[in-house]
């Protein structure tokens, strides 16, 4: 168990200027880019952990954090005021933000998306840090056997839950796991699939493939989409009255169980690995119209719905880190970016973190409760300015991303070759999402396989290949005959395929 | 059995698992007769995975469709760009390669106005240089 001292000591580091001047920087950038329709946290996300590699790993893990956070308030401006969500989770905001913006009242509705995601997202950041040390003492007791049946039920479960086709899933989590073994094997160290590329032999470097496959996939996606015109400015009714431009104590205390029932919801799917922020605000949404006693009024600007949606989506980042920093399986693309930060600062993600590194994961917490906090004052400081960023052009936001991809990635593995390797996924990512097979899952797969491969031999030797003797471990025969249920109850579910062809990344 | 987007990924992917399994590997994954898990087991293990999975999309398609062609061709356009650039870059370097990465994708984007651009070409890569040069004290491309 993690110790008092341990504890504070962590908060302690968090909570210094240097810190908050990083988090701030990081919660600032988050709802800018968040407010841009096009980039989102996650781009956001992978193009920065580059350029966190000359910091402590403290600063550099809550710069990020802070761009995730702030990336989901800064995604409900552009979903209020122009219908068109800056992130796929605000979809669910759009529909009651913005005829509440039509109507002359946007900034009441961006400050409701405000408080209701800030609410959600202390929420379940409370729960992260009294339920994450007990299960990552829980977690210390599996073996290699163990956490190999937990990585085939985690892969089973994130190919049957993220995107629409189990098979599809089962072929990204595959091609993850080739990618992964290319570089030297870990048991003989003998070069693999390296082609004579020595450059290669410690891997493929995890900041290319993840900017490649998350950022330049993404843009390279939205580029293709762009018809030649610029967008303009949005224009902004104001009806003149001061109780339209801000959310009584009355409004908001009167959205009290909705903001707390979408933020139980966003907690319970966002630790759950594969469920993204997307599934858990319409899932508020609807439980809100359902319980409610106008359900008419939602769809036409009732507060009610922005404050469902908000909390629920937002609820789901603290929780994602839940399976991250107790078991180290990322549940969801933002937590796939944060462990290879972790990996990338030497730092590696498992049960093992919290007894090794227990301060540095206490100092996360200490950022991720100031990120709140600060999501809240620039949310209010930053919105009227966040408003006008919606109408900045493509053609700048894209060239910029670019280039600061090509940099970043530079930088991070030593030259060219690295920048090569990104555009090779990139083009990879591209094809993947276009055919519907979801990157998150590659991603995920790839981060895994090196220990996925380790476990297998490991486990393979405390049996001494014999499999047969699984059955003095009962968990991970446990675990093992739940992925084959899942897999067969995934199979036979119908495969609906309503998503529509410009599907991205995030969702 | 109509032809879908998912029966020609699934046709590809069952080929590239054939070609892995009889062809890549074998030919440069070294042979080692000692271990519980060999260099190839893994590899081997994701080309079956890949095989059976692609025959099993071929049989059972989602109704899932693709783009269209001329958004391929849009970003085939841009990744050659990049590509372009990057074999540039390798050779010019940074400082005189992205204010013409940035004009080109910009001009493609479509933006025309002058402000803009100038931002693009000009400023732009100007405050990259001197974050990376000034601020974070590493080397540009």
């Amino acid at each position: 168990m993690v110790d008092l001292a341990t504890i504070l000591a962590g908060f302690a580091d968090a909570f210094t200027l240097w810190n908050l001047a990083f988090v701030l920087f990081g919660v600032v950038l988050g709802q800018f880019v968040g407010a841009v329709p096009g980039i989102g946290p996650v781009m956001a996300m992978a193009i920065a952990i580059p350029f966190t590699f000359g910091l402590d790993p403290l600063p550099a893990i809550a710069f990020l954090v802070g761009v995730n956070k702030g990336g989901l308030v800064g995604g409900a401006v552009p979903a209020v005021l122009m219908n068109t969500p800056g992130t796929p989770d605000a979809a669910a905001t759009a529909m009651d933000g913005y005829p509440l913006a039509r109507a002359g009242k946007p900034l009441k509705a961006t400050k409701m998306a405000l408080f209701s995601s800030v609410t959600g997202d202390t929420f379940s950041d409370i729960v992260l840090i009294t339920v994450s040390a007990p299960l990552a003492i829980l977690a210390l007791r599996m073996g290699p056997v163990e956490i190999f049946a937990l990585m085939i039920f985690a892969f089973s479960v994130l190919s049957g839950l993220i995107g629409n086709s189990l098979i599809k899933g089962i072929i990204a989590a595959a091609l993850g796991l080739l990618c992964a073994s290319i570089g030297s094997d870990p048991e003989n160290y003998t070069p693999r699939l390296i082609f004579g590329y020595f450059e290669l032999f410690d891997g493929l470097p995890l900041p290319s493939v993840a900017i490649g496959m998350l950022a330049i996939s993404e843009i390279l996606r939205r580029l293709s989409q762009i018809r030649g015109d610029m967008r303009g400015a949005i224009e902004l009714h104001d009806t003149g009255n001061p109780d339209d431009r801000r959310v009584t104590w009355a409004e908001y205390w009167g959205c009290r169980f909705t903001m707390l029932r979408g933020a139980v919801i966003g907690t319970i799917l966002g630790a759950l690995p594969g469920i993204g922020s997307t599934a858990a605000a319409f899932m508020s949404y609807a439980s809100a119209k359902t319980t409610s006693k106008e359900p008419e009024t939602f769809g036409k600007g009732n507060l009610h719905g922005i404050a469902a949606a908000e909390s629920a989506n937002s609820a789901v980042v603290g929780s994602n880190l839940i399976p991250l920093l107790t078991l180290g399986i990322p549940g969801s693309v933002g937590a796939a970016l944060i462990i290879s930060a972790f990996m990338i600062h030497g730092i590696q993600p498992g049960p093992l973190l919290f007894q090794d590194q227990g301060r540095l994961i206490y100092g996360l917490f200490g950022a991720m409760i100031m990120a709140n906090l600060l999501n809240l004052w620039v949310g209010q400081l930053g919105l009227r300015f966040w408003v006008k960023v919606v109408s900045a052009p493509e053609s700048i936001i894209f060239a910029s991303a670019l280039l600061l991809c090509i940099v970043g990635v530079s930088m991070a593995t030593g030259g060219i070759f690295g920048v090569a390797i990104m555009l090779i996924f990139a083009g990879l990512g591209y094809l993947m999402t276009s055919f519907g097979f979801s990157v998150v899952i590659f991603i995920i797969a790839f981060f895994l396989g090196p220990r996925f491969e380790i476990s297998l031999s490991q486990s393979l030797a405390l049996m001494n290949g014999d499999w047969s003797k699984l059955v003095n471990y009962p968990i991970a025969l446990a675990l093992l005959a739940l992925s084959m249920v899942s897999l067969i109850w995934f199979l036979s579910r119908t495969q609906s395929d309503d998503l529509p062809p410009e599907t991205s990344i995030e969702e | 059995m109509s032809v879908t987007a998912d029966r020609g990924a699934g046709a590809v992917i069952s080929l590239f698992g054939l070609v892995l399994y009889f062809g890549v590997i074998p030919n440069f994954v070294e042979a080692v007769d000692d271990g519980w898990v060999l260099p190839a087991t893994i590899p081997n293990a994701v080309a079956i995975v890949l095989i059976v999975c692609g025959i099993l999309l071929i049989l059972k398609p989602t109704t899932h469709r693709p783009q269209r062609m001329i958004e391929f061709q849009k970003a085939a356009l841009y990744f050659g760009l990049l590509a372009f650039g990057l074999l540039a870059m390798s050779y010019l370097g940074f400082t005189y390669t992205a204010p013409v990465i940035a004009l080109v994708l910009m001009l493609l984007i479509g933006e025309r106005r002058p402000l803009w651009l100038i931002l693009g070409v000009a400023v732009l890569p100007a405050t990259i240089w001197f974050l990376v040069v000034y601020v974070l004290d590493r080397a540009l491309p």
